[in-house]
């Protein structure tokens, strides 16, 4: 009886004590992952605002001696040739990877739909074969598309790249999409449709707005791939009025000296549309709009 | 309102066969239960009258109309689903009023109805919340609300009240039952709980394995079940049904249990056996009709009791005769121990005979 009474808090205390280990490890892994992706972020922005010559001294300025936003005038006035370049190249960016969103949406949903909802001969096939492009690194489709593009006559058109980037975004969002579909009740869409609407109506009044989440995520997947996108973008484009951010970037890199508080405050301005994106839309990503809805 | 008419109704997929030749006929203001086990085809036949999946063959007549071919939103229906499908971004109010909106109904109009709605069911307070703010029940009455807002022809009901806890469903019963009553609706209800159907409707369709078993009054449903499957699923708990081998002994018809023991059959029920197929008769017997005695008495079989389940307001005995077991209902006030000797006595006026072969009950000509 004693015995017993001696070895529970024992035991009790030492498990306590390895939760609380697993916990401290898991606490300090964190804080390694928070400093591994914020620094250079961090470090990013203090060379942006820095002279070209305190970017280069060694040991380095940990805070600029006279800060200040040179870099970020130059690039943003259209007056002289830096400015238009740097904007020429955020445009054709965003216009690029805006067109592509769209498109991988008006694609993805129709068909995540028909995936989710019916079943129809080689279902299962087609779906997975839509992953096929996905078990092959990107580089591998380089050549055949470029010689694809070539055929079809969209070299040096920023039709290829929305082309291409569709190619790699649908697949997953198509995916995503269908998980999202597979979670709304079919009942709802019956419902609706018995309440006088007809098939279609019943996925646009009911399924979409129920989807809005699944699709705000897929949107944001897809631009940020097209956006990020850096070898297709050099491979396919040779024109100088057609680059897009990534490619044009490096033009900061030019061969005797690097503008280096030029090409960070290039490189955060370039950051700025993702994270605005995300921090506009995340909590469609947290929403969790079905519940209710039905009881489980 | 209108009647409904199913005629004929088939629905596969590949080679099963979901619902087979099922015809019916709902009148006008009826409120008709469809009932049986899980997969029986129940709530197939239930979807093939909303128009949810197309019919193999057959015909659907709405009204006065064929329905084969028109989609759900014409053929002037109303459905509760068993989840009750309320629209998840909409406030009670919207969908409510999503029905109407849908019809292009003028707003006021709309107003008016979906007031009047909320003033039924109790629920004028809800109006603004959104379904998941709204306890089952709640859920429950606007899923009811939605259908009602709308004044259709038919109400379809797919097992409304299988997510509710036990006391609401006994409440949300009586309410659906009043609400018939009321609104003098024609009604088809889908439901696996045969104390559900045999409560509420004016006609209960037993189904099983697709095809339609019986279709009649609950009273005669449970009074003279066409055949074994019906006999065990309508009641609760189920009729005992305990295999016997037909015989004739000195020029009397006798059944005998595979224990050994053997009853003479009253003149209607010698008359039945004699109709019988095979020898193989099998003896139905529901557990109030069973008399249960201590000690040998003439014409009670000798068994031991297995079980004994006091429930308050009775107490129920079983046992094993030939193979199967037997269901007692005693008065709580008689004591009876397990492993006990008992003698059960068949009321031959009130019992069961079915054929061994085809299952189905027999008749006295």
């Amino acid at each position: 009886m004693s015995t017993t009474a001696e070895i529970a808090p024992r035991g009790l205390s030492r498990r306590r004590m390895r939760v609380d280990g697993w916990r401290w490890a898991g606490r300090i892994f964190l804080v390694f992952m928070l400093l591994y992706t914020a620094v250079p972020m961090i470090w990013m922005l203090i060379t942006s605002i820095k002279s070209g010559f305190a970017a280069m001294q060694f040991p380095p300025q940990w805070w600029p001696d006279e800060p200040t936003l040179a870099s970020y005038e130059k690039l943003l006035d259209p007056q002289n040739s830096v400015g238009q370049d740097f904007l020429r190249f955020f445009w054709n960016s965003l216009f690029v990877s805006t067109v592509t969103t769209i498109l991988s949406v008006i694609v993805a949903v129709p068909a995540a739909y028909a995936f989710s909802r019916f079943s129809f001969p080689g279902r299962n096939f087609l779906f997975f074969a839509v992953l096929l492009r996905n078990m092959f690194p990107a580089v591998i489709f380089l050549v055949p598309l470029f010689i694809l593009m070539r055929l079809l006559g969209l070299m040096n058109t920023h039709g290829s790249l929305i082309l291409t980037y569709l190619t790699f975004g649908l697949p997953l969002a198509i995916w995503l999409l269908k998980g999202f579909y597979d979670n709304i009740p079919v009942q709802l869409e019956q419902a609706a449709r018995i309440d006088g609407a007809t098939r279609f109506q019943a996925f646009i009044l009911i399924v979409m707005p129920l989807s809005t989440p699944g699709i705000i995520a897929t949107a944001i997947y897809s631009f940020i791939g097209a956006w990020n996108e850096y070898i297709y973008a050099y491979t396919f484009l040779t024109k100088n009025d057609q680059l897009t951010l990534p490619v044009g970037i490096q033009r900061f890199f030019s061969e005797n000296t690097t503008d280096f508080p030029g090409l960070m405050a290039a490189s955060f301005m370039m950051s700025v549309p993702v994270v605005v994106l995300f921090l506009v839309l995340q909590r469609y990503f947290v929403r969790a709009l079905t519940e209710g809805a039905v009881k489980h | 309102m209108a009647h409904v008419v199913l005629k004929d109704l088939v629905k596969t997929y590949g080679s099963f066969k979901a619902v087979n030749d099922v015809s019916l006929t709902v009148n006008d203001g009826e409120f008709v239960a469809l009932v049986g086990p899980s997969g029986c085809g129940k709530t197939t036949t239930l979807n093939l009258v909303a128009g949810l999946i197309p019919i193999t063959s057959g015909d659907i007549v709405i009204g006065d109309r064929v329905v084969n071919d028109l989609d759900p939103k014409d053929r002037d229906i109303a459905m509760v689903f068993q989840n009750y499908a309320l629209y998840p971004q909409k406030s009670v109010y919207k969908n409510l009023a999503f029905p109407l909106q849908m019809r292009k109904l003028p707003r006021d109009e709309i107003d008016k109805k979906v007031k009047e709605a909320a003033r039924v069911l109790d629920m004028t307070h809800l109006l603004e919340r959104k379904p998941r703010e709204l306890s089952g029940g709640q859920q429950q009455r606007v899923a009811l609300g939605r259908a009602l807002v709308r004044d259709p022809a038919v109400f379809l009901m797919d097992e409304p009240l299988s997510n509710l806890d036990a006391k609401l469903r006994v409440q949300m019963r009586s309410e659906i039952k009043r609400f018939h009553q009321d609104l003098k609706a024609t009604i088809i209800y889908v439901t696996h709980d045969q104390l559900e159907a045999v409560t509420m409707a004016d006609k209960m369709a037993v189904m099983n394995g697709g095809y339609l078993q019986q279709y009649d009054s609950p009273a005669q449903v449970f009074a003279h079940p066409v055949n074994m499957f019906v006999a065990s699923f309508i009641g609760s708990p189920a009729m005992s049904l305990i295999p016997l081998q037909a015989s004739t002994a000195n020029g009397n018809s006798v059944l005998t249990g595979a224990e050994g023991w053997s009853f003479e059959l009253s003149p209607r029920n010698a008359q039945k056996v004699a109709n019988a197929t095979t020898k193989k008769v099998v003896l139905g017997a529901r557990h109030s009709t069973i008399k249960l005695h201590n000690s040998a008495v003439p014409g009670a079989i000798p068994a031991k009791a297995y079980t004994v389940e006091p429930t308050g307001d009775v107490t129920f005995v079983q046992a094993f005769l030939s193979g199967a077991i037997v269901n007692v209902s005693v008065p709580p006030n008689i004591a009876v121990a397990p492993d006990e000797q008992i003698w059960l006595e068949f009321d031959q006026e009130r019992m069961h005979l079915f054929d061994g072969e085809t299952e189905m009950a027999l008749k006295a000509n």
